[in-house]
């Protein structure tokens, strides 16, 4: 979509544009980098972390400054590893040493990297990698060593699914296969960004006891991402959706794309989606371990996105044509929710699973459990935030003891209707007045009838909202 | 070549069990259970034994007996010795009088209490109902134990007063002096044998009535495969051993005797997806595109006018008030503390315990059709 098409797009679509205007104008950094004091080499990497992520980017340069450095460095150095990865045009026997070596390259000063086909997109990133390897040399060794273990690890991962012919001939066989595969791509990021969040006593420590939570933080993005990229990965012949899937609904990959099958086709896509949806409950609980704010944005925006996405792509005919994506309004709006507490980002969890499960069709071979998995989510969230308090209802049993007949019930109710029918009134002279006097002082009532007209009722303002909730979210969020 | 012998797995041992109601729909799952995966000599009393027997072969003791009579049933306490009693007779939720649920579930309770105190019973097991903190009104969500059960004075369904009035009568007796109690209460139940809850959704289908929702069906609701109740039922009867076995009381944390439990499938789904899930394993072809969404009032009110209309012409109402509140209801249980101290967890999932209960009860109504046939 060009800009003019974007333009029509938010004039017809006002609320899109309003969360891009919320996001722009109130978005308010934990954290600002600051570039006058950084090295020119530092400032080098800061312009690669941009031209190779779009989404991670920004959150990242928003990171406390304890962990700023190490974290994009972290990204740097995995983009780097993945461009390897990812270049068709370097032989194998080429691209494994450097795979599994990548933890000792990183230690080699002056190291750069121009093998990459012209094509490659992070070609410039490799050609440059020098900048990142200086700056790595200065950072904490605890973070260091952390940094290594993961690379290496990934590394090794990456060398083992490249050398597998029969996954680079027929994709991901099984779905332990494809767990570990998205092990070895996401989940290590995620046990190495838990550990650096630990080690600077940003993050709870327990989350370090409990493995599967951050692994659960990479699945879920990978998966969800895989899902949405069906189309574009078959177009470059690479099938990452496991067979051990995709062969109860379809006989051949290739199917998956004809029209005459669309109905297989969406029912292999939600199954995929269920596979990926059993992840959220656990990405909540591990947001729940997060104590710092800048950390919280930035594990949690992704998630967000994620859970979003998988709304988008459940049961879409549109993915198997073309990439999918959640529009910029949408984006904005998820990432304004999803930098203040857990609380919001639970809402946005829970908004997005009923909208799952509300298109959810018995005519789905994994209908219920779709259902069950939707609602998995909402059951989570009442166990953090419970809407229901035992003890006040014991209370209010005891206090009302024995019924005394319907009197006092229907006084009560007497009362409220002339309560509500005082305050009607009042409402009416209140307003009644206020249209008097700006009458007096010139106000024309047209426009705001013709804006009625066009469905624009109510007008909606809520920066003011947005402001009361930024300030209360950061009472809120000492608390976890 | 020797014979392979098979090799004896060990299974837990519950010495001497007597299952109350049997032959009821819970409580025949229960004998069954008992008798694949466990050790124990099993008897069996009920109104009516011939219902839901199995072979003689097996080796289970059937009694006919009534629990509201002390006499009948010391009578064959003391012939089948039992260690622990699991009580699970109770008139169903539909379809009996106010004068029957009292008598069977308060009084025969309070009798079989009794029996167990005089025969020396270690333990028993009182079948309970998550309807107990239930108002039939209000949503209950991710309720456990903490929740305040409901006083009589409040509960519109009797039933449910007489469910707890037991429980509370069971829960008092529990180490009075020896005998230990403790109380489930699954929520829901659903399965093969099921006459209340599998039918009439299931009938909805060749009546070509599955294109109602009433509500926006978010509402969260559990529902409890038999199988699944019936396995925490085996596992608080070896729980109650265990305990009668120490010297000691347990801490208050992980005792089991004198508390209740919510025993449900740990997976509350929208309340039209259950139905819809039923509807489909009975032959419904169809999604949702032909279902008519009925808001939550107007079925309320539509449920009213129909139950006075119908009232007055003299027949059932087939939409009632009650109808449309269950099903807009939110009603889902914790049942976190049965995981913890009883380790259950259930065996079988809520979709796998659908296909069971539909296939089971469409079998049950081809043979009856061939039956009349003849």
């Amino acid at each position: 979509m060009g800009l003019l098409g974007q333009l029509l797009y938010l004039s017809v679509h006002p609320n899109q544009l309003r969360a891009i205007i919320q996001w722009k104008t109130w978005h308010d950094p934990v954290h600002i980098r600051n570039p006058s004091k950084e090295t020119p080499t530092l400032r080098d990497c800061f312009k690669y972390l941009d031209l190779t992520s779009r989404s991670f980017s920004a959150v990242i340069q928003e990171l406390n400054p304890e962990l700023l450095v190490p974290v994009a460095l972290f990204y740097l150095i995995l983009r780097g590893l993945d461009t390897i990865e990812d270049d068709m045009t370097i032989p194998l026997e080429k691209k494994e040493p450097y795979l599994r070596n990548f933890q000792n390259i990183i230690e080699e000063d002056g190291w750069t990297f121009n093998g990459n086909g012209s094509n490659e997109k992070d070609r410039e990133l490799l050609v440059h990698f020098d900048c990142v390897i200086t700056e790595f040399h200065k950072i904490k060794p605890v973070y260091k060593d952390i940094i290594k273990d993961i690379t290496e690890k990934m590394g090794n991962g990456m060398a083992d699914y490249a050398n597998n012919s029969e996954f680079n001939i027929n994709g991901v066989d099984s779905v332990k296969d494809y767990e570990l595969y998205c092990h070895y791509v996401a989940g290590l990021v995620g046990d190495g960004l838990t550990r650096l969040f630990v080690d600077s006593k940003l993050a709870n420590p327990a989350l370090l006891q409990r493995p599967e939570l951050a692994e659960s933080m990479g699945q879920f993005l990978q998966k969800t991402n895989i899902i949405r990229d069906i189309r574009e990965d078959f177009d470059d012949k690479r099938r990452f959706w496991p067979k051990e899937i995709w062969s109860k609904h379809v006989d051949k990959f290739e199917d998956l794309f004809e029209p005459q099958n669309l109905e297989a086709a969406l029912n292999c896509s939600s199954e995929m989606v269920l596979n990926s949806l059993r992840h959220a409950d656990e990405c909540l609980f591990y947001l729940a371990g997060i104590k710092d704010q800048s950390v919280f944005n930035f594990t949690a925006i992704p998630q967000s996105m994620a859970i979003a996405t998988l709304e988008l792509v459940f049961r879409n005919p549109q993915i198997f044509k073309k990439n999918v994506k959640i529009t910029k309004g949408d984006a904005c709006d998820l990432m304004t929710k999803s930098s203040q507490n857990l609380r919001i980002v639970c809402d946005v969890f829970k908004t997005y699973a009923r909208r799952i499960n509300k298109r959810n069709t018995p005519k789905d071979p994994n209908f219920l459990e779709i259902s069950i998995a939707c609602a998995k989510v909402e059951t989570f969230i009442e166990s953090i935030f419970p809407s229901q308090d035992p003890k006040q209802m014991a209370v209010a049993y005891k206090a009302e003891g024995q019924p005394t007949g319907k009197m006092p019930k229907s006084e009560s109710g007497h009362h409220a209707w002339m309560l509500l029918f005082a305050v009607l009134c009042t409402l009416l002279l209140i307003s009644g007045l206020m249209t008097g006097i700006a009458h007096l002082l010139g106000a024309h009532f047209g426009v705001a009838s013709t804006e009625m007209g066009k469905g624009n009722f109510p007008p909606q303002y809520t920066s003011e909202a947005n402001d009361a909730q930024h300030i209360l979210h950061q009472h809120d969020h000492q608390d976890l | 070549m020797t014979p392979v012998t098979e090799k004896p797995v060990s299974k837990p041992t519950l010495g001497n069990i007597t299952v109350i109601g049997g032959c009821g729909f819970l409580g025949h799952h229960i004998v069954n259970l008992l008798h694949d995966s466990y050790d124990c000599k099993i008897s069996v009393i009920d109104l009516f034994t011939t219902r839901n027997r199995r072979p003689d072969s097996d080796g289970v003791a059937y009694y006919d007996g009534d629990i509201t009579l002390t006499s009948s049933l010391t009578k064959i306490f003391q012939k089948c010795k039992p260690d622990i009693v699991i009580h699970t007779a109770s008139p169903t939720l539909i379809g009996a009088n106010d004068a029957l649920y009292y008598k069977v579930n308060v009084e025969g309770t309070k009798t079989v209490i009794e029996a167990c105190k005089q025969c020396g019973v270690k333990g028993l097991v009182y079948t309970s109902s998550a309807s107990v903190i239930s108002d039939t009104v209000s949503d209950l969500v991710n309720a456990d134990e903490r929740w305040p059960v409901i006083p009589s004075s409040k509960q519109i369904e009797y039933y449910s007063t007489t469910k707890a009035e037991a429980e509370s009568a069971v829960l008092a007796a529990n180490r009075s002096p020896t005998l230990l109690t403790l109380s489930l209460r699954p929520a829901g139940i659903f399965g093969p044998g099921d006459v209340q809850l599998l039918p009439p959704i299931m009938k909805l289908v060749p009546d070509n009535k599955t294109g109602f929702q009433l509500g926006e069906n978010t509402n969260l609701f559990d529902f409890t495969y038999v199988g699944n109740v019936a396995h925490a039922h085996c596992l608080a009867a070896r729980a109650l051993l265990a305990t009668a076995r120490m010297s000691i009381v347990p801490l208050d944390h992980e005792r089991v005797d004198g508390e209740a439990f919510f025993i449900t499938n740990d997976s509350p789904v929208p309340f039209w997806d259950f139905a819809r899930a039923i509807f489909k394993a009975a032959g419904e072809k169809r999604g949702t595109e032909h279902v008519w969404v009925i808001g939550s009032d107007v079925g309320l009110i539509l449920g009213g006018v129909l139950e006075w209309v119908m009232w007055a012409v003299g027949r059932p109402s087939k939409l009632t008030r009650r109808q449309v509140r269950y099903s807009c209801m939110t009603r889902y249980y914790s049942c976190a503390k049965a995981k913890e101290r009883l380790g259950y967890a259930p065996i079988v999932g809520l979709d796998e315990g659908i296909k069971l209960g539909v296939g089971a009860v469409l079998e049950q109504q081809q043979s009856e059709r061939e039956k009349k046939s003849q």
